[in-house]
């Protein structure tokens, strides 16, 4: 093949969800997503809570049906029972939080029942279980009931789970979710050398700085459609009219603040040391202070400047706040 | 199916019941309880049959309490536990993992009901006999069988609603009149009769009284070959029926995604 493998396509991917509340519409989860991975990537799914990530990465890990377009997974149509089945041998996810194990069960327990529902040879089996502890760090809590691990080893526990059947691609569902920023770095520390260990990964996060950090390629979703794609510094490119303002006032700018959020900036204020309050937000193309200066003027502006912008912000303006 | 995954769900299941004390209750503790009652009240007319009847009730109860309360709570356990998911997307999927609780639910009944004969010799006295040890324990154990077999049906069925848990409860009860273990089936009214023919379980206990009892008369007025042969078919269809329920099952949570939300 001359073109990169891809080992995944999805095209126009639509999901939508009865809602919860009967007689009111369906939900539109996902809205027409397209994006195809290379084989060896680790690529990123980033955006808001409620974006649509979880229910892209279900589809793609053939745990939910797409309402409309088509995916495939290594050659495999999702929506195609028969070649789900054989599938499901090749891939494996973690699903964010601290579900998905047996508590009552060690570690090593937990690794072994799920070896036997993926069929690992009996010989092969306890080499295997053994390898994955080490790798992820849990040798010595093998034994150990789940229960008693912290939340970051239970975090560590699932990803060995996702990794028993030796996946081509391991899907991950927002793995830092709720781990303090030690804990975040040892599993973004896993995740960089599984990915250099040759499986593809697909990552979900709601963080610019884990994306930025470990993906070789992503997508921005926002209310189940994509708002940005490309490389780390393509988004960055394409964000690169997003400013920053930095507006300190001596009174409190409460009623400012709310009035840029009814235009869908993400604004906030905080309180300084000296009476005074500092608010900043991201804005995007060039309209200049003047119409800041004029909004904040009622609250005694002491200061009112552009400063550069965070990755963070920027992505947030890209996703209009939230 | 996968053999691997069933030992797999037997060996969790074991594991789960020896380390939460939780399962101690519905599997050993109400058995216990009921086969005392049942001895207590009888234990002016100890004879052969009236043991047998207070034994195997004790035995069946506990059974069934202890399937009823495993499969269908070991499910929902799953599913509220997340486990369901990197089950479903295994290659064996959760049939095989339901079987191998059950047949771990069987073998729990097992040692309840040597447990209920034991506690009945020691403290009654009742010098109860088993005309056939061999096939007692063979029709026993498939009688287990059955009733964890209809456990899964009714726990299969009941991930499809959200009220499996009150369903299961409401069933506890008519198994223990209608499978013929706490009563003949001969005392219940026709029509309850009738229900019993299409339960597994109650040839089971029929097949059992055969096995344990010289000159038995059978409820259903056959003999232990016809009734095992009744056990083994019904407990077919119950375990062929819990099967496509599960197929049902996972094409539903791939529908509506409803695997982990209610
Ligand atoms: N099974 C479901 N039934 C109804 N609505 C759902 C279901 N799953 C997700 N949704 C809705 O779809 C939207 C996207 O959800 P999700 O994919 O979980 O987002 P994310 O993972 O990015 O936070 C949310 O508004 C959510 O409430
Ligand atoms: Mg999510």
């Amino acid at each position: 093949m001359a073109s990169p493998e891809y080992v995944i396509a999805a095209e126009d991917l639509r999901r939508t969800f009865k809602s919860f509340v009967p007689g009111s519409p369906e939900k539109v989860a996902v809205d027409g997503i397209s994006f195809k991975v290379g084989r060896g990537e680790i690529y990123g799914i980033l955006g808001p809570n409620g974006a649509g990530k979880t229910t892209t990465i279900k589809i793609l890990s053939t745990l939910l049906s797409p309402t409309s377009g088509k995916a495939y997974v290594l050659g495999a149509d999702v929506d195609d029972e028969k070649a789900v089945r054989a599938l499901r041998r090749r891939i494996n996810m973690v699903s964010g939080g601290e579900k998905g194990l047996y508590y009552r069960l060690s570690g090593r327990q937990n690794l072994e029942f799920f070896s036997d529902l993926h069929g690992i040879p009996k010989r092969e089996q306890k080499r295997r279980v053994s390898g994955l502890l080490e790798t992820v760090g849990l040798s010595e809590a093998a034994d150990v009931k789940v229960e008693n691990y912290s939340r970051g080893m239970k975090q560590r526990i699932h990803i060995a789970r996702a990794l028993i059947n030796d996946p081509e691609i391991l899907f991950l569902d927002e793995p830092t979710i709720g781990l303090d920023p030690e804990m975040s770095r040892e599993v973004r520390g896993l995740i960089r050398r599984l990915s250099d260990g040759g499986t593809t990964i697909i990552l979900t996060t709601h963080y610019m700085f884990e994306a930025e950090e470990l993906c070789d390629e992503m997508i921005i979703i926002s209310r189940g459609r994509v708002v940005g794609r490309g490389t780390v510094s393509e988004i960055k490119e394409a964000i690169s009219d997003v400013s920053c303002i930095r507006v300190v006032t001596e009174e409190d700018p409460s009623a400012a603040v709310e009035a840029l959020a009814a235009e869908g900036l993400d604004a906030s204020s905080t309180a300084l040391l000296n009476g005074r309050f500092a608010v900043r937000f991201a804005t995007r193309g060039d309209d200049g202070l003047g119409r800041y200066e004029r909004m904040f003027s009622p609250f005694r502006v002491k200061s009112i400047g552009i400063e550069e912008p965070t990755l963070e912000e920027a992505y947030l303006s890209l996703v209009g706040g939230s | 199916m996968s053999p691997r995954a069933v030992c797999a769900g037997f060996r969790q299941q074991a594991i789960q019941f020896f380390t939460d004390p939780q399962w101690i209750i519905p599997s050993l503790i109400t058995p216990f309880m009921f086969t005392m009652v049942m001895l207590f009240l009888y234990k002016d007319q100890m004879d052969g049959p009236v043991v047998l009847q207070a034994v195997l009730g004790g035995g069946v109860l506990g059974m069934w309490a202890n399937t009823v309360f495993a499969s269908s709570f070991s499910i929902s356990y799953d599913r509220i536990n997340g486990t369901l998911e990197p089950i479903l997307i295994s290659p064996s999927g959760a049939y095989s993992v339901l079987i191998g609780r059950s047949i771990w639910s069987t073998a729990i009944g097992l040692a309840n009901a040597l447990l209920v004969f034991a506690i009945a010799e020691l403290m009654f006295g009742t010098g109860l006999s088993v005309a056939d040890p061999a096939l007692f324990f063979l029709t026993l154990t498939l009688t287990l069988f059955s009733l964890a077999s209809m456990g899964m049906l009714i726990a299969t069925t009941f991930i499809l609603t959200r009220r499996g848990r009150i369903l299961s409860s409401i069933m506890e009860y008519p198994i223990y009149v209608l499978s013929g273990a706490m009563v003949p089936i001969t005392a219940l009214p026709e029509g309850a009769g009738m229900i019993s023919l299409a339960l597994a379980p109650a040839w089971g206990v029929d097949a059992v009284k055969h096995a344990a009892i010289d000159g038995y008369s059978s409820m259903f007025g056959v003999g232990i070959l016809e009734d095992s042969a009744m056990l083994a078919a019904l407990s077919s269809i119950l375990l062929a029926a819990a099967f496509l329920v599960m197929r049902r099952i996972e094409r539903k949570i791939l529908e509506t995604g409803s695997a982990t939300r209610y």
